[in-house]
């Protein structure tokens, strides 16, 4: 058995016996993956949603998850899962037309990558020249980790909500220009 | 609203729950028309290559709104 596979069975091991921590490094490494299959249905549900329902599905079934032998066993579940929750919401909102597109389309295999470090470095020492008010509704956001609403946010900054959405938009495109001077392209770096 | 900021709304990953627990759709999701809703797809991938750089352990907003529930759901 492969080393890497090795790791993956005892990550696996660790996320079915409740592991948080496990699961937290897993869902970080797939996060990106699991987005890009969804693509196709993005002009059709939330793909936020089904991310995020996928996510919480993987942790109940992980107890009971059979590993098949094969590299990324858990991430391939995910993906097919991810399939049935954003087929289930395109069935609830009545998206009839755009099921039928969708229902047998081949789900992509996305490769999750590694951490890089260069970039890392890059997006951080950005970030550090970022103008207060932009940098200021960019860090709520990433503090309240997807617990608050962006008028809630906004509130806690003095900021209408429009305000504050203009300021975390604002905050991205600085952000992307300042890599684009360093010769990285965000938009390339979270697509395939 | 303007789209750019129903986008900008859509891009959080705050997201309301249903009374049975499910995770439901941003209201602003459903104001954006099909064009609108995949440039919302594709800035949500640029933010969270973002928040994993920035946050000190590389989890975005989406796995920590799902941490959150998993250990409130304990």
């Amino acid at each position: 058995m492969s080393e890497a596979l090795t790791d993956e069975r005892t990550e696996l091991a660790a996320i079915a016996r409740g592991d948080v921590d496990a699961f937290a490094r897993w869902a970080s490494a797939v996060e990106r993956s699991l987005r890009l299959s969804l693509q196709r249905f993005a002009a059709s549900v939330d793909v936020e949603v089904v991310v995020q329902e996928t996510l919480l599905r993987v942790w109940q079934v992980a107890p009971r998850f059979v590993h098949d032998g094969r590299p990324r066993a858990l991430l391939r579940f995910a993906t097919t899962a991810a399939h049935h929750v954003a087929l289930g919401e395109l069935r609830r909102l009545g998206t009839t037309g755009a099921l039928v597109a969708l229902e047998d389309a081949p789900e992509p295999a996305v490769d999750p990558r590694p951490p890089d470090p260069h970039l890392r470095q890059a997006i951080v020492g950005c970030h550090e020249k970022l103008p207060d008010k932009p940098k200021a509704a960019l860090a709520a956001r990433l503090h309240s980790r997807g617990a608050e609403d962006d008028a809630a946010l906004g509130q806690t900054l003095g900021m209408s909500l429009n305000t504050f959405l203009q300021n975390v938009t604002r905050a991205r495109a600085a952000l992307k220009a300042c890599l684009e001077k360093l010769g990285i392209d965000v938009s390339a770096e979270a697509l395939p | 609203m303007t789209d750019e900021l129903l986008i900008e709304q859509v891009v959080s990953a705050h997201r309301e729950r249903s009374l049975d627990g499910a995770v439901k759709s941003h209201p602003a999701w459903h104001d954006l028309d099909e064009a609108g809703r995949e440039r919302a797809f594709a800035a949500a991938l640029e933010q969270r290559a973002l928040e994993a750089a920035l946050a000190k352990d590389g989890v975005t907003t989406t796995v920590a709104a799902v941490l959150r529930r998993i250990t409130q759901g304990r």
